[in-house]
């Protein structure tokens, strides 16, 4: 199954869901035109309120993700590649969003941030190279 | 929203003068499904138990789709489905005997659904009440319960004493059906991981009144908990006395303070009236949002 969800974190479970989705989709596991289970399969799976799942669908169609087709299953909707980048680029900041916090509790300058940052990035890099 | 069941203002108190309800007021809208919490003598059963017209309020008024449960207890009980905490089947009864005494009562039993349940449960027809065990009881009281299709489900401790693999057994039964007809359930439990699945509201009661009554996706988006640490002259009544704090409690060497706001807003604001700028401040989940306000309510 694609999706997993924490109903104890602090991060509602239907956020949990749509970030997922935006997830497989950036990372290209999913594709435009692919299928998303019924509210009612992904609840029955996941053992969560169906109401908690539309909710997430609902947002995700507003936010342009996913296509409704009237009795047929939810589609992921085509993009360009622009789109694409764009889309990318959030899912991106909203992982950042609790870093940039926790820079400024620790009283971290944003040069050194940034240095750190960009020390991983190469280490992760050449680990990769390495493999 | 149609309104489903609305309590008003309900009041009950016990021989003893003790309080159990003093003004208690919600209502559940159709399809919604509240998880009802409190601790132990909160009040949630009595509450069920008004809902049900077993108990009176001594003052206020409960309704179930517009009807008074102890003027028209067959016109409500019909189309409600109840399991009660210790649910009372006759032990001497087969498991069928007891499906097909819930089948004359209720004109709309589903056959369907209540062998597809039985088959679900693994429940075996011939077998005596009086030798189930504890969770299997539990299944046979939520089949009878839900066979008839009820608008409205009224579940007390519906995992109460049953194992991790029989209360995941219930949860996804009970999540079954909403799927199907679009039932609304109000359920008390203790087990907020359930709550946290199953629900889409949650009602705190304490000491007799609604201590929280909030969409549970709200909980982590519109409020926090912010630990303080301690010196710098911040007290648990200075805390209190902010505007949004739900509950403060001291802890070792912090302070705890439930606020209805988001993080970063409680952040700021404790950096203003207090000039902190140390303090901690996140979104919580259920189960730490209860311990957070039992233990420290205003």
């Amino acid at each position: 199954m694609l999706f997993t969800v924490d109903p104890q974190s602090d991060v509602p479970v239907y956020r949990q869901l749509m970030e997922q989705v935006k997830f497989l989709i950036a990372s290209g596991q999913l594709e435009p035109g692919d299928e998303l289970p019924s509210t009612r399969t992904l609840s029955s799976e996941l053992g969560v309120n169906p109401m908690t799942i539309s909710k997430a669908y609902n947002y995700l169609e507003k936010d342009g993700v996913l296509e409704r087709r009237p009795g047929l299953p939810l589609i992921v909707k085509a993009l360009d590649d622009g789109q694409l980048q764009v889309r990318k680029e959030d899912l991106l900041r909203e992982s950042l969003a609790p870093i940039v916090d926790m820079v400024r509790q620790l009283g971290i300058g944003h040069k050194e941030a940034l240095r750190i940052l960009g020390e991983m990035l190469d280490d992760a890099q050449r680990e990769e190279e390495l493999r | 929203m149609t309104e489903i069941l609305a309590f008003k203002d309900i009041h009950r108190a016990y021989v003893r003068g003790v309080n159990v309800l003093q003004g208690v007021s919600f209502s559940l809208g159709q399809g919604e499904v509240v998880g009802l919490l409190g601790k132990n003598g909160a009040g949630k059963t009595t509450l069920l138990r008004i809902a049900m017209g077993m108990l009176e309020a001594q003052r206020g008024a409960v309704q179930l789709f517009g009807l008074d449960p102890r003027r028209e207890p067959l016109a409500v009980k019909r189309r409600v489905g109840y399991v009660s905490e210790e649910q009372i089947l006759p032990p001497f009864l087969s498991v069928r005997a007891v499906i097909a005494l819930h089948r004359q009562l209720f004109p709309t039993w589903d056959d369907d659904l209540a062998a597809q349940l039985s088959a679900r449960f693994g429940l075996s027809p011939r077998a005596k009440i009086g030798t189930l065990s504890k969770g299997e009881a539990r299944q046979v009281a939520l089949l009878c319960a839900a066979g008839h299709r009820p608008e409205l489900l009224l579940l007390d401790e519906p995992a109460g004493g049953l194992d991790p693999v029989m209360r995941r057994e219930f949860l996804e039964t009970a999540i079954d059906l909403l799927n199907e007809g679009g039932t609304t359930v109000l359920f008390s439990s203790h087990y907020l991981f359930d709550v946290e699945r199953l629900a889409g509201r949650v009602v705190m009661l304490h000491e007799g009144r609604v201590l929280l009554d909030s969409p549970l996706d709200d909980l982590r988006e519109r409020y926090a908990l912010a630990l303080v640490p301690r010196g710098d002259g911040v007290t648990r009544d200075g805390l209190l006395a902010l505007d949004g704090c739900l509950a403060a409690r001291e802890r070792a060497d912090a302070l705890h303070a439930v606020f209805q706001a988001d993080p970063r807003r409680t952040e700021a604001l404790l950096e203003r009236e207090f000039g902190i700028t140390g303090a901690r401040c996140r979104a919580i989940a259920l189960e730490e949002m209860f311990i957070e306000l039992m233990g420290g309510q205003l």
